[in-house]
């Protein structure tokens, strides 16, 4: 997968830009806070149609204006498509090849891009929701369709939880359980069909690219069938009812499950250090990738937002080893153009951004 | 330029409430009416008037009727011993349309949503209720809405309908009439293959 071209109009700081993109590495380099990680946003923007800030939409247009447009060419499997997103302050608008969208999950399919961002290392080690945000967004790139039952899941949460809130009585609770349970498993079984497809990619990798022998997983609460998955959540549901009645909000359920990064079967939460912190994440991503082209039959694109500040050399050489041996796209911001020279990444292109304008110019 | 006119710009802020309709399609509209004979107007005029004055729910069913009770309830072909649930009149109309139903109907108005502050009582769930202990019914079809309200509905009233020994049904999921499996969304076809039968 190949995102030929990007165009921006006042999309935050970028009031018009007009890129041609590399199909290899393309770095994108420029002091601070000029705009490097927006036109990463932008590319985001067009393949998940959020911004992985989470900027609300009337953020994301610049001041003074009342509205913003993106646009993008991209090539997959010899086929040529055009991404368009217009942004208006209560909302936006995406096209696929000049056509509204029908459905989203259908726009969410075309431009697959893997995120890695500095500001994903505290997830790691922090709250189990930070966890949950990871894996989640993993899923949902592998699966477009798990969008919709993470919506119905959440939906069906917020209604319980008004009704343990109103203390309301269990014949109006009753279903509600029922329907929390059925969602509830549903995307526990989705979380676990991916982690273990996962899994076999990860425990090699850790090798690869962190260089270290050290046997990588991601732990799941729950496994089994879908039947067994839902026997158990009811269960669960059955224990704890009194306290979520007591609390008024629901307790048993994957919104509180917390998937555990594991490293020789020791919860990284705990035990890891910062070193290990990153190769864990470099690795999960890198597994991404591999699990992601596996799928798409193609390199999916790769987003890197400020790496070269949160790994140490070592690491950085051996990502980029194996992303070279990959050959996808892959778009660097860095503030440090030099750092990554024709050694780390050959036939790159080179992006200079000052105060949201852009040109293509080699750096040094 | 509207507010030179009041009585157009009147009749547009009145088009504008429908729903789908922008002010665009009202002004559309309203300069239609205008060139229209003043009979045409005043025929329009006079139908939504009687609407309102001549329509109620009905007593029995609480579908839309114009005499009490309606004549889905009265009609003595029809079978007393089935009744299917929805939560909307329309959905008696779409049921209807498919002549495929011929018992009686019951309507909620609605489908419990504790985050709209709609529960039981805000539902015509105590009628049905009655209408079930008067003893003629011996099957109720659920036809909710197949949304994650629609479906905890159906849910309630089942726990509510079996203790007394009346059988309780769902409309069942499935792949539209004449659609292409491939382009019939994901969801949609989990729930057929779940629901799949003997041939």
């Amino acid at each position: 997968m190949f995102l030929e071209q990007l165009t921006a109009r006042q999309f935050r700081n970028l009031n018009e830009v007009d890129l041609c993109w590399g199909p290899g590495f393309n770095i994108i380099w420029g002091n601070n806070a000029q705009g490097k990680t927006n036109l990463l946003e932008a590319v985001y923007l067009l393949g998940h149609l959020k911004s992985f800030r989470g900027a609300r939409t009337a953020e994301l247009i610049q001041e003074g204006m009342t509205a913003a447009r993106l646009t993008g060419r991209l090539v997959s499997r010899e086929v040529r498509h055009r991404l368009e997103v217009s942004l208006e302050p209560h909302g936006q608008t995406p096209r696929l090849d000049d056509k509204p969208v029908q459905k989203l999950s259908q726009f969410l399919g075309t431009l697959r891009p893997v995120l890695f961002t500095a500001d994903e290392l505290v997830l790691l080690k922090g709250a189990p929701a930070g966890r949950r945000a990871l894996l989640d967004r993993a899923v949902l790139q592998a699966d477009p369709g798990y969008l919709d039952r993470f919506h119905a899941y959440s939906r069906v949460l917020r209604q319980r939880n008004q009704l343990l809130k109103e203390r309301a009585a269990p014949a109006l609770l009753e279903p509600w359980n029922e329907a929390l349970i059925e969602n509830g498993a549903r995307i526990r079984h989705d979380r676990q069909v991916f982690l273990a497809g996962l899994q076999q990619v990860l425990s090699g990798i850790g090798r690869d690219i962190a260089d270290s022998s050290e046997q990588l997983s991601f732990g799941y609460p729950h496994a089994g069938a879908p039947d067994q998955l839902q026997a158990g959540l009811r269960r669960e549901q059955e224990q704890l009812l009194a306290r979520e009645r007591q609390l008024g909000q629901t307790l048993a359920g994957p919104h509180r499950d917390d998937p555990e990064p594991l490293i020789d079967g020791r919860p990284l939460k705990l035990f890891g250090s910062q070193g290990q912190n990153r190769s864990f994440l470099l690795a999960f991503k890198a597994a991404q990738l591999i699990d992601l082209e596996r799928r798409l039959g193609e390199p999916p694109l790769l987003l890197l937002d400020d790496l070269a500040s949160e790994l140490d050399a070592g690491r950085q050489a051996s990502f980029f080893a194996f992303l070279r041996r990959r050959r996808g796209q892959v778009l660097i911001t860095t503030t440090h153009p030099a750092t990554l020279g024709e050694a780390v990444c050959p036939q790159a292109r080179y992006f200079r951004v000052e105060q949201g304008r852009v040109e293509e110019r080699q750096a040094i | 330029m509207l507010d030179s006119i009041p009585s157009f710009a009147r009749l547009v802020a009145e088009l504008a409430k429908f729903p789908g309709v922008g002010t665009k399609t009202a002004t559309r509209l309203a300069f239609y009416l205008l060139r229209q004979p003043d009979a045409a107007a005043a025929a329009l005029a006079t139908a939504i008037v009687d609407l309102k004055r001549n329509t109620r729910f009905c007593s029995v069913c609480f579908h839309i009727t114009e005499q009490d009770p309606c004549p889905l309830c009265v009609d003595p072909a029809r079978d007393g011993s089935l009744l299917c649930v929805v939560e909307e009149p329309q959905a008696v109309l779409a049921i209807e349309r498919s002549r495929s139903f011929r018992g009686r109907y019951h309507v909620l108005h609605g489908a419990l949503s504790p985050l709209d502050g709609i529960g039981p009582e805000e539902l015509r769930i105590a009628p049905l209720l009655d209408r079930l202990k008067a003893g003629e019914i011996s099957e109720v079809l659920v036809a909710t809405n197949f949304t994650v309200e629609g479906d905890a509905t159906a849910l309630y009233l089942a726990r509510l309908i079996q203790p007394l020994g009346i059988r309780t049904t769902r409309l069942a999921y499935g792949i539209p009439m004449g659609s292409e499996l491939e382009y019939v969304d994901e969801a949609t076809v989990q729930r057929a293959v779940q629901g799949r039968r003997e041939l």
